[in-house]
């Protein structure tokens, strides 16, 4: 077939695709009643789509697989509303630990298992001060790149200036067998926080739990591939609603 | 949660979307999933106004194309020996199968932008201005990327032969 006048073809192509109604679309219908060749493209066009039609609909019937429906739950999107999040909050503070969670996995020992190992972490790092991180916040980008080949997750670094902290840096942690990250920040009062990073097998979600040891607040989670600790020598809503700030950078 | 609920009811068309796009059902699905995960992300960029499924498809359209560009860059380019499907020429078992293997393999044949533009329109069903809109070009240049796919996959397939397999009237 030689190269057609595109141009001339384009009503054609147009009707063909139903892209012309009305007064004109009945005047392309008289057209094509006394143009055979014309006529011809258009069935053409048509039989082209069926072809398309036939070969890939089949794929509407099949079922969606798993891991794409996994992918649409483990998300949250931007759908909390601040009164969700509000709510969810004061359910925290009057209700953790009581179990009210119904949808959410309350009993989680793979999560209080990272709370565990991030508070420890937290009182032997947090002392130091020449050695308290590995790589400095000036070092940010080697940083996330270097924990987030060894988590096998996406890290980001939650940005907790609005609440007067400052991130140090962090470092790379054994947690169990597996690696975990720690990030630590600081206020001007030289009060430490840290956030306990690690690749969540369980692939399982939780609600926001909270723990204490010592002087240690901790506030963790499991969010489908990751989980996390939040950590720090502070009150519990203190610490629940930075594990908000955190939860957030996560979602982005 | 509409969003969400809205998302979950379009999966079956994402999936038929990157399957002739990519010809591949395993890279097609994995296309889908990085799509499902960043249309979450980006939620708040959809305009409600619009047809859902083409933001989606225009989402899903990106990471294929940045997808392909990253496999440029790393020196992994289909050559010419690729693009004849050795599968319609070794099995054709049936009549029909062997049209329809025939029309996947032209699809794939055709240049990228042809390819997108034919699927949208043609298998989608996606009004020109849809179309103009994912692929960020204007309506004209979308009608003649259609025109040279329609004429390209006349000249790789031909009228279909056997009047048997023309299911339209």
């Amino acid at each position: 077939m030689t190269e057609p006048n595109h141009n001339e073809d384009w009503p054609l192509h147009a009707y063909a695709d139903g892209e012309i109604a009305g007064p004109e679309g009945r005047a392309l219908d008289e057209r094509l009643a006394d143009d055979p060749e014309a006529r011809a493209k258009v069935e053409a066009w048509r039989r082209q789509k069926a072809w398309l039609k036939e070969a890939f609909d089949p794929v509407l019937d099949e079922p969606v697989p798993a891991q794409i429906k996994a992918a649409l739950r483990h998300r949250r999107g931007f759908t909390l509303s601040p009164w969700a999040v509000a709510a969810a909050l004061a359910l925290l503070i009057i209700g953790a630990g009581a179990g009210w969670f119904a949808n959410l996995q309350v009993s989680a020992p793979q999560a209080k298992q990272f709370a565990d190992l991030a508070i420890e972490a937290h009182e032997i790092y947090t002392h130091e001060n020449r050695h308290a991180v590995e790589v400095a916040a000036s070092d940010g980008e080697h940083l996330t790149t270097w924990l987030s080949k060894r988590i096998g997750q996406k890290l980001v670094v939650p940005d907790l200036s609005a609440r007067g902290y400052t991130f140090m840096g962090g470092r790379l942690l054994a947690a169990g067998a597996q690696p975990a990250a720690q990030l630590m920040y600081e206020d001007q009062g030289k009060r430490r926080i840290t956030i306990f990073v690690a690749a969540n097998a369980s692939n399982k979600e939780t609600a926001f739990l909270v723990t204490q040891k010592d002087n240690v607040t901790a506030c963790y989670w499991l969010d489908g591939p990751l989980g996390f600790v939040i950590a720090g020598e502070t009150g519990r809503e203190d610490i629940v609603s930075l594990a908000h700030l955190v939860y957030q950078s996560f979602e982005m | 949660m509409n969003f969400r609920a809205d998302l979950t009811a379009e999966l079956p068309y994402l999936r038929r979307f990157a399957r002739a796009l990519t010809g591949d059902p395993a890279l097609a699905d994995d296309l889908v999933q990085d799509c499902v995960e960043r249309a979450l992300v980006k939620s708040h960029l959809y305009d409600p106004t619009r047809p859902l499924r083409a933001w989606l498809y225009a989402v899903l359209r990106n990471i294929h194309i940045s997808g392909l560009r990253r496999e440029r860059r790393a020196g992994i380019v289909k050559t010419v020996d690729d693009l004849s499907d050795p599968e319609v020429m070794l099995k054709p078992t049936q009549e029909g199968e062997t049209l329809l293997l025939q029309v996947a393999s032209a699809l794939d044949r055709l240049p990228d932008q042809q390819r997108e533009v034919m699927i949208l329109v043609a298998l989608e069903d996606m009004s020109y201005r849809d179309v103009a809109e994912i692929t960020g070009v204007p309506v004209g240049t979308v009608m003649s990327r259609l025109s040279r796919a329609r004429g390209a996959l006349r000249e790789l397939i031909g009228e279909g032969a056997k009047p048997s397999l023309r299911r339209v009237k």
